[in-house]
C-alpha cells in the first residue's frame, strides 16, 4: 500500500519534473529557426512522384491504371502551385537571391506552373506517362537559410546510353536563385520550393528495360552532389521501366 | 593382515618392527607404488570449463541473438539487392562479445583455482615415521608401504596401518563408516572382517586420542577409503549461498527477458511490423535486457576480496565461499589456540596447603625459584619427570610445555633429570581417564624399586591418593586435607585456570625386568595409595584481540559458542574474561547462589548464559540440545570430548533449519585445521580475530556486490525504454543495438568493479547476519530500487536528452511520435521537420547514444566520495564515453554524435 503510494508519488514527481524541463526547455527554442543547423548544410534532392516501395517507376503505358497513383500524386503536389494558390505570391526578380532579412512578413515568389511546360498537367493530365515520355519532378530539399551559389541547374543523365531522351523544364533544369534563402516554415508561410520536371521519352530500344537514371544538382559549388556515404546529398536514382 | 601376527606383516612388507624401513628402500617403495595420496577425481576437462563459461548463464540468450542477427542477415541479403550490414555487424559483436566475456571469466576462474592449488599445498599433512630406527616428520604423500608410523591424539591417520602397538588409542572412523563413537584400536586381532578389527586403522581417519604405532599395510588408491573413494568420485558438491544467489538472479533476469522478448515479438507482429523487423525488435530487447558485463564483474568483486582475505591470513578455497563467512549466524570455537594463545604458563600452585603465585610473565625465575626449589624441591623433581614426554619438547603439549618452562626456570636442565630417571613405563594422557601416569627409576642406581608419578585432573588424582606431603612429610591425606584441597581446587579453577593434580608413589620393585613389568600392567591401572603432592594451576591467557572480536561477534547478531575441554569453572572464567558470557549475565548456577535456591527451582529461560557439563551432554538428547542451543545466548560446552563436538556443531546446524525466523545463516565451524580437509576456508594463524575479519569481508562483499548488481541494472531500463517507445509511440530509435553493449560492457563495467573496493558501512558489523532464505543478493527491494527508481531517473534523463538534441536541430517531439515509419524508410529523402526543413535520410539525427549514456552518468554518481577506484572509474567512463561520442570515424561505426 506505502510502496505503492511512494511510487505514484515518485512517478508523479518525475513526470511533472520531466514536463517542466521539457518545458523549459521548449521555452528556450525559437519558433522561427531551430537552434542548429549544421547537421543539414547541404540539402538532397528528392522526386515527385514517389513510387510507395523504392525509388522504382513500374507502369504500362496502356493501361491507365497502372500509372493512376503517380499523376495523382503528381496532381496533388501541383495543387499548391495553382495560379489560384499563389495570388499572395509576388514576381521576384530573376537570377537573383531574394534576400529579405530585415522584412517582418517575408514574401514568396510566384512560381509559374507554365514554367514546367508539358509536365505542368495543364497540357496533358497524364503528365506523358500514356504517351511514354513520363515526367518526374525534382526538387531540392529546404534548408532554412541556404543561398545557392553560381547558377544551379539539375541535370539527369541515364546510366546506359540510347534508351531515353531527357527533356528540362524550365530549360537546362535551371532552379532560380530568387526562391532562395528560405526563412522556415512559420515566417515564410506561404513559401513554394523551385521544381525542375524531367520528362523521360522513351526511345522504342528502351521500352521493357529498367532504366537507371541519376540526377544531379550542378552548377553551384556550395551544393554537394558526390558525398560517399550519403547518396542523396546533391543528386537521386531512381529506375523507370515502361511496357506496352 | 590383520590375521597375521605383527612379524608375519614386517615379514610380509620386508620391514623391521622396531627401527622400520631403511631410507633407501622407502625411495624404492615411494617410487614404485607413487605418492600416498588419492588420485583426485577426475577434473573437469579445461575445454569442458571453457565451452560451460562460453554457454553458461546469459551468454546462450546473446548466442541466441547473434544467431538471429546472422539469419536476418541472411534474409536481408537474399531478398534485397543493397541489404544493410547493420545486422550482420551486431550479430559479430554479439558473438564477440560472449567470447571475449567468456574467455575473460574462463581466465579470471583458471587463475583464482591456481591459486587454490598453491594454497592446498600450503598446508601438507605430515607423518610421524621411524625409519633406521629415526623418528622423522615427513610429508603424508612420501609415507610407503612397510613405514612404521606413529599417530597420537589429534593426528589424522596417514595410511592404511596394522597397529602393532597402541597406548589408549582410539580413531574416530565417522568419515569412514559413519560411525561417530570412536573405537578403540589396539594390536590385537578382534574380528575377520578388517573393516571391524581393532588392530587396523584408516587412511584419513582421525585419531583420537592416545598413541599407537603401526605398519603401513597400503597407501594412496590401495587404502580402504581411496578405494571407497574411487566409488564416490562423481558425488556431487554442494553450492554455495552466493552461487545460489547469482543463479537465482540468472534465472530471474532471463526470464524478464524472454518474457519482454517474446511478447513484443507477438505484439509487433500483430502491430503490423514484418516478422524480419520484429526479430530484430526481440535481439533488442534481449541485448538491452542482458547486463552483459555483469557475471564477469562478479567474479572480479570475489577475486579481489580472496586475495584481500589471504592478506589477513583467511585462505579461500572457493571463490563463492568469501560471502558465506559473511552469513555466518553461529561460531563455534575451540577454546585454546584460537581464543587463547595457547602458551600454557604456570601461574599458581598449592602445596603445604599454600596458593603460592608464580609470574605468568617471562620474568618469573626470581622469587618463585627460591620457594619452589627450596621448601618442596622433591615437588620440583617430580613435576619435572611428570613434564617427561618422549619426543616432545617444549613445543608439544601446552600445559606440559609450560611445567617444563617453569621447571627450566627453577630447576635447570631437565634433561640430566630424564636421563637420572629414566622412563620405563607410562600411560599417556587421554580425555577418558583424565590423568597421565609413568613410571620411571629412581636416581639410586641401586634402588631397584621404581617410582610411580601421575598428573592430571585433580579429583581423579585425589582418588588415589592416600597420603599428603606437607612440608617434606608424607602426612594421611584426612578430611580436612581435603576439604582445603577442594578450596584451593575451586580457587584456582574459578581463576579460569587449569588445575593438575599430581601425586608420587612407590610402585615397589619388579626386578628391573621389562617382560615382567607387562605382566603387571594391571597394577599400574589400579595403583593407590599415592602421595599427593601439590596442585598447579596453569592459565592460557586469551589473546589480545579476542574480547574485541567476540564483542564485534556479538555486535554483528552471531553467536559465540564455546567448546572446550576445560573444566566448567575454567571454561567459564575464559569465557568471561574473553567476553563470551558478556558481564552481568548469570547463569543457572549463579542465579541459583544469588538467590540461595537450590539450582533446580531456577527457571533456566532466565539465565541468558549457560555453562554445559560434557557428562550432562552426553545423556541429552537432540531435542534438549535444541532447546539449549535455543533459550540461551551465551553458551559455553565444557569437558566436550571431540565427537561431542561434533554433536554440538550438527545441533547448531539443525538449529538454521528448524527456526528460520531468528535469522541463523549456515554454520562455519573452523576451529580445528586438522578439521578443515573439507571446508573451504582456511584460517592460517588460527586466531579469533581472524575469523572476524572473514565475517567482515564476507558482509562487505555481499553488499558491494549488492551496489554492483544494482548499478549494473539500473542502466537496463535506459536500455529497454527507447526501444518500448519505438515500438509503441513510432518515435526513432533513440539507442541503438550496439551502443547498448558499449554502454554494458565498455563504460558501465569499471565503475561497477570499483564498487567492489567500496569501504564497509559503518554499521556492517553491528547488524544480524543476512538470513539466506529472505535475504537474497537480488531482492525486490533491489529491483525496485533498480529499476523503479534509479532506472527511471535514468531513463527520464536520456529521454529529455534524446528529445532536446532532436528539437534543437528543428524535430520538435510533437511531430516525433508517429514518424518512425517514414524516419526509417530508406526511400524518404525528403522528411520534414517541425521548421518545414527537408531532411535526407543519412543526415537525420539518428540513435543519439551519447545523449543517453550522458543522462545516465549524472545519475550515477553516487554518495559516497571517498571511494578512490570508484572515482577513477568514473572518470574512465567518462572518457570512453567522450571517446565514443567525440571520435572521428566512430559517427560511422555506431551513429553516435556527440552533444553540443
Amino acid at each position: 500500500g506505502l510502496i505503492l503510494l511512494f511510487y505514484l508519488v515518485f512517478y508523479g514527481f518525475l513526470a511533472a519534473l520531466f514536463t517542466f524541463t521539457m518545458w523549459v526547455m521548449l521555452q528556450t527554442l525559437s519558433s522561427d529557426i531551430p537552434k542548429y543547423r549544421d547537421r543539414i548544410s547541404s540539402p538532397g534532392l528528392m522526386i515527385s512522384p514517389k513510387p510507395d516501395t523504392a525509388l522504382e517507376f513500374y507502369f504500362n503505358r496502356s493501361d491507365s491504371q497502372s500509372y493512376a497513383e503517380y499523376v495523382a500524386t503528381l496532381q496533388n503536389f501541383l495543387e499548391s502551385y495553382n495560379d489560384s494558390k499563389q495570388s499572395q505570391n509576388i514576381d521576384c526578380t530573376r537570377g537573383k537571391i531574394f534576400d529579405q532579412n530585415d522584412a517582418a512578413v517575408k514574401k514568396a515568389c510566384r512560381f509559374n506552373l507554365s514554367e514546367l511546360g508539358q509536365c505542368s498537367g495543364k497540357e496533358d493530365t497524364n503528365f506523358g506517362y500514356s504517351k511514354g515520355t513520363p515526367c518526374v519532378l525534382v526538387k531540392m530539399n529546404r534548408v532554412i537559410g541556404l543561398k545557392p551559389e553560381g547558377e544551379p541547374h539539375i541535370q539527369c543523365t541515364p546510366k546506359e546510353e540510347g534508351m531515353v531522351q531527357i527533356n528540362y523544364f524550365p530549360p537546362d533544369g535551371a532552379m532560380d536563385l530568387m526562391y532562395f534563402p528560405y526563412y522556415g516554415k512559420s515566417l515564410h508561410a506561404h513559401y513554394l520550393q523551385p521544381l525542375v520536371a524531367v520528362q523521360l521519352a522513351i526511345t522504342p530500344n528502351g521500352t521493357k528495360e529498367e532504366i537507371a537514371i541519376e540526377c544531379k544538382i550542378l552548377g553551384s559549388p556550395n551544393l554537394k552532389n558526390q558525398d560517399d556515404r550519403d547518396k542523396f546529398l546533391g543528386r537521386i536514382a531512381f529506375k523507370v521501366q515502361m511496357i506496352e | 593382515e590383520h590375521k597375521m601376527s605383527i612379524e608375519e606383516v614386517c615379514r610380509k612388507y620386508n620391514t623391521d618392527c622396531v627401527q622400520g624401513l631403511t631410507h633407501s628402500k622407502a625411495q624404492e617403495i615411494l617410487a614404485r607404488d607413487g605418492p600416498n595420496a588419492l588420485t583426485p577425481p577426475p577434473t573437469t576437462p579445461e575445454w569442458v570449463k571453457f565451452c560451460r563459461q562460453l554457454f553458461g548463464g546469459f551468454s546462450i540468450l546473446l548466442w541466441i541473438g547473434a544467431i538471429l542477427c546472422f539469419l536476418a542477415y541472411g534474409i536481408q541479403a537474399g531478398t534485397e539487392d543493397e541489404p544493410s550490414n547493420d545486422n550482420l555487424y551486431l550479430g559479430i559483436v554479439l558473438a564477440a562479445v560472449v567470447i571475449i566475456t567468456g574467455c575473460f571469466s574462463y581466465y579470471q576462474e583458471a587463475k583464482s583455482s591456481k591459486i587454490m592449488e598453491s594454497f592446498k599445498n600450503m598446508v601438507p599433512q605430515q607423518a610421524l615415521v621411524i625409519r633406521e630406527g629415526e623418528k622423522m616428520q615427513v610429508n603424508a604423500e612420501e609415507v610407503v608401504v612397510g613405514d612404521l608410523v606413529e599417530v597420537k591424539g589429534g593426528d589424522r591417520v596417514p595410511a592404511d596401518l596394522r597397529i602393532i602397538s597402541a597406548h589408549g588409542c582410539k580413531v574416530d572412523n565417522s568419515s569412514l563408516t559413519g560411525e561417530s563413537e570412536p573405537q578403540t584400536r589396539s594390536p590385537d586381532c578382534t574380528h575377520d572382517n578388517p573393516l571391524e578389527t581393532r588392530n587396523i586403522t584408516f587412511f584419513s581417519t582421525n585419531c583420537v586420542e592416545g598413541t599407537a604405532r603401526g605398519v603401513v599395510i597400503a597407501t594412496g588408491d590401495r587404502t580402504v577409503m581411496g578405494r571407497i573413494a574411487t566409488l564416490a568420485s562423481g558425488l556431487e558438491v554442494g553450492k554455495t549461498p552466493i552461487a545460489v544467489e547469482i543463479e537465482h538472479f540468472i534465472q530471474l533476469i532471463t526470464g524478464v527477458a524472454v518474457f519482454l522478448g517474446i511478447s513484443f515479438f507477438i505484439l509487433s507482429l500483430i502491430l503490423g511490423y514484418t516478422w524480419l523487423e520484429a526479430v530484430i525488435f526481440l535481439i533488442g530487447i534481449i541485448v538491452a535486457n542482458v547486463p552483459e558485463g555483469l557475471l564477469a564483474t562478479v567474479t572480479v568483486c570475489l577475486t579481489l576480496t580472496a586475495k584481500r582475505m589471504a592478506r589477513k591470513n583467511c585462505l579461500v578455497k572457493n571463490l563463492e565461499a568469501v560471502e558465506t563467512l559473511g552469513s555466518t549466524s553461529t561460531i563455534c570455537s575451540d577454546k585454546t589456540g584460537t581464543l587463547t594463545q595457547n602458551r600454557m604458563t604456570v601461574a599458581h600452585m598449592w602445596f603445604d596447603n599454600q596458593i603460592h603465585e608464580a609470574d605468568t610473565t617471562e620474568d618469573q625465575s626470581g622469587g618463585f625459584g627460591v620457594f619452589w626449589m627450596i621448601p618442596v624441591g622433591i615437588l620440583g623433581c617430580k613435576s619435572q619427570i611428570l613434564g617427561l614426554f618422549p619426543q616432545r619438547d617444549v613445543a608439544g603439549d601446552a600445559s606440559e610445555s609450560a611445567l617444563l618452562k617453569c621447571i627450566e626456570l627453577s630447576s635447570g636442565s631437565v634433561k640430566v633429570m630424564r636421563e637420572r630417571n629414566k622412563k620405563v613405563a607410562e600411560i599417556p594422557f587421554n580425555s577418558t581417564n583424565k590423568y597421565q601416569l609413568s613410571i620411571h627409576e629412581t636416581e639410586d642406581p641401586n634402588d631397584n624399586r621404581y617410582l610411580l608419578v601421575m598428573k592430571g585432573a585433580p579429583e581423579r588424582i585425589l582418588d588415589r591418593c592416600s597420603t599428603i606431603l606437607l612440608q617434606g612429610k608424607e602426612q594421611p591425606l584426612d578430611e580436612e586435607m581435603k576439604e582445603a584441597f577442594q578450596n584451593a581446587y575451586l580457587e584456582l579453577g574459578g581463576l579460569g585456570e587449569r588445575v593438575l593434580g599430581e601425586s608420587v608413589g612407590d610402585f615397589g620393585e619388579f626386578g628391573g625386568i621389562l617382560g615382567e613389568f607387562w605382566g603387571v600392567w594391571e597394577r599400574i591401572w589400579a595403583a593407590d595409595n599415592l602421595c599427593f603432592v601439590g596442585l598447579m594451576s596453569m592459565i592460557d591467557p586469551p589473546r589480545a584481540a579476542v574480547p574485541d572480536a567476540v564483542g564485534k561477534c556479538r555486535s554483528a547478531g552471531i553467536k559465540v559458542i564455546m567448546v572446550t575441554g576445560d573444566h566448567p569453572i575454567t571454561a567459564k572464567a575464559i569465557a568471561k574474561g574473553v567476553g563470551i558470557i558478556s558481564e552481568g549475565n548469570e547463569t543457572v548456577e549463579d542465579i541459583a547462589a544469588r538467590l540461595n535456591i537450590p539450582v533446580s527451582q531456577v527457571n533456566p529461560r532466565d539465565a541468558k548464559a549457560c555453562v554445559i557439563h560434557g557428562t550432562d551432554l552426553k545423556d541429552m538428547s537432540s531435542e534438549q540440545i535444541d532447546e539449549i542451543l535455543q533459550n540461551h545466548t551465551e553458551i559455553v560446552f565444557a569437558r566436550t570430548s571431540p565427537q561431542q563436538k561434533l554433536i554440538i556443531v550438527e545441533g547448531c546446524q539443525r538449529q538454521v533449519g528448524d527456526t528460520p525466523k531468528s535469522a541463523l545463516g549456515p554454520q562455519n565451524c573452523p576451529w580445528d585445521p586438522r578439521n578443515l580437509h573439507p571446508a573451504d576456508m582456511i584460517l592460517l594463524d588460527d586466531n579469533f580475530a581472524s575469523i572476524v575479519t572473514g565475517v567482515g569481508e564476507g558482509r562487505l562483499i555481499f553488499d558491494n556486490l549488492k551496489k554492483s548488481i544494482a548499478y549494473t541494472l539500473t542502466s537496463n531500463i535506459p536500455e529497454i525504454t527507447p526501444f518500448l517507445l519505438f515500438i509503441m509511440a513510432n518515435i526513432p530509435l533513440p539507442l541503438g543495438t550496439i551502443t547498448i553493449l558499449c554502454i554494458d560492457l565498455g563504460t558501465d563495467m569499471v565503475p561497477a568493479i570499483s564498487l567492489a573496493y567500496e569501504a564497509a558501512e559503518s554499521d556492517i558489523m553491528k547488524r544480524q547476519p543476512r538470513n539466506p532464505r529472505s535475504d537474497k543478493l537480488v531482492n525486490e527491494r533491489l529491483i525496485s530500487m533498480a529499476y523503479g527508481q534509479i532506472g527511471m531517473i535514468q531513463a527520464l534523463g536520456g529521454f529529455f536528452a534524446y528529445f532536446v538534441i532532436l528539437a534543437e536541430n528543428g524535430f520538435l517531439p510533437s511531430c516525433l511520435v508517429g514518424i518512425r515509419l517514414r524516419w526509417d524508410d530508406r526511400t524518404i529523402n525528403d522528411l520534414e521537420d517541425s521548421y518545414g526543413q527537408q531532411w535526407v535520410r543519412l543526415g537525420r539525427p539518428q540513435k543519439w547514444g551519447s545523449s543517453k549514456k550522458w543522462g545516465s552518468r549524472k545519475m550515477g554518481i553516487p554518495k559516497n566520495g571517498e571511494n578512490k577506484i570508484l572515482i577513477f572509474g568514473l572518470f574512465e567512463e567518462t572518457a570512453l564515453a567522450a571517446f565514443l561520442s567525440y571520435c572521428p570515424g566512430m559517427d560511422v561505426a555506431l551513429r553516435m554524435y556527440p552533444l553540443k
